[in-house]
């Protein structure tokens, strides 16, 4: 299975970084996400989770250390979240950490939501900008 | 669309610090939201809250816009207009579209609900949305939802008659200074 890299970018359009590793089990989304396309961008992603998660079936770390993304992107995550709990379910060991600005009222209760949404454990990390 | 800018212009023409009228397609988005995110103000958080309300409207002209031009890449983009007031103690953003006049009371009603929720229930509502499936009917009122939730106040909106069929939509949100 191979791994995806992406370079985020700040040019047209908002691109966040991917680091998704089928050897580790790490995986990163990091920066910022608004995107031309946003289901051509995370479509892969969501199927190299599936992949990982019901063929490589190793302990899976997921780290969320996105600033900013748009509503259409939240969509995405929620799809990404609900493979991790699906796999969770079925015994898959998981961590996923959530890092935000610790002034940043609106991604705090956007992580709290996530929670609700998909019943997983979600690791809030805050930093200071 | 120049005569319903100069009405547009004429009722928002006060402290205005930034306006655009053209296609809404991604580069004119994003050139303009790094814009705000970076030198709307000295207050970085106030930038970012305003940045994410403009994205967030910002795209539904680009989708739900009546009057559309081609991109140089040949793709279809909605036009309005948008500006931005720095008044005392809030900033304004303003942004309006040419709409089917049909259409008023569907946005109408939009509004209305969502200026019913407390935080909370808006909350809730966003989670509703976002379960829908991408692109399905409706989906394009989570944009709404996530401006009334970022900017903690009412979504104000009004409509000028262009002609029998069609309107122009306006949708104004305050952005207080003091979180």
């Amino acid at each position: 299975m191979e791994n995806i890299h992406i370079e985020g970018s700040h040019t047209n359009f908002f691109i966040p970084t991917v680091d998704f590793n089928s050897e580790t089990g790490y995986c990163l989304l990091e920066g910022e996400s608004f995107l031309e396309d946003t289901i051509e961008f995370y479509d892969p992603l969501i199927q190299w989770l599936e992949e990982f998660t019901t063929e490589v079936k190793n302990p899976l770390t997921f780290e969320i250390k996105l600033t900013y993304f748009n509503t259409s992107t939240s969509r995405s995550i929620l799809d990404l979240l609900n493979i991790i709990k699906d796999y969770e379910e079925d015994g898959g060991e998981v961590l996923i950490n959530w890092y935000y600005d610790e002034d940043d009222i609106d991604m705090e209760e956007d992580i709290e939501d996530y929670m609700l949404d998909t019943g997983l454990e979600i690791e809030m990390i805050p930093f200071e900008d | 669309m120049s005569a319903t800018k100069s009405v547009f212009t004429r009722l928002t023409g006060k402290n205005i610090v930034m306006s655009y009228t053209g296609p809404f397609d991604g580069q004119v988005l994003s050139m303009f939201g790094k814009n705000i995110e970076h030198s709307i103000s000295a207050d970085k958080k106030l930038n970012k809250t305003i940045f994410k309300v403009f994205i967030e409207l910002a795209q539904n002209v680009s989708y739900y816009s009546n009057e559309q031009e081609q991109t140089k890449k040949g793709e279809s983009s909605g036009v309005g207009t948008f500006i931005i007031q720095n008044n005392d103690d809030h900033y304004n953003f303003i942004l309006g579209n040419p709409i089917d006049k049909k259409h008023e009371i569907i946005l109408k009603d939009k509004c209305d609900k969502i200026n019913s929720y407390d935080r909370d229930g808006l909350r809730t509502f966003k989670r509703e949305l976002r379960k829908l499936p991408q692109g399905e009917r409706g989906t394009g009122n989570i944009g709404l939802v996530q401006a009334a939730l970022l900017s903690r106040n009412p979504l104000n909106v009004s409509f000028i008659e262009i002609e029998k069929e069609k309107s122009f939509y306006i949708i104004a949100v305050k952005i207080n200074k003091e979180a």
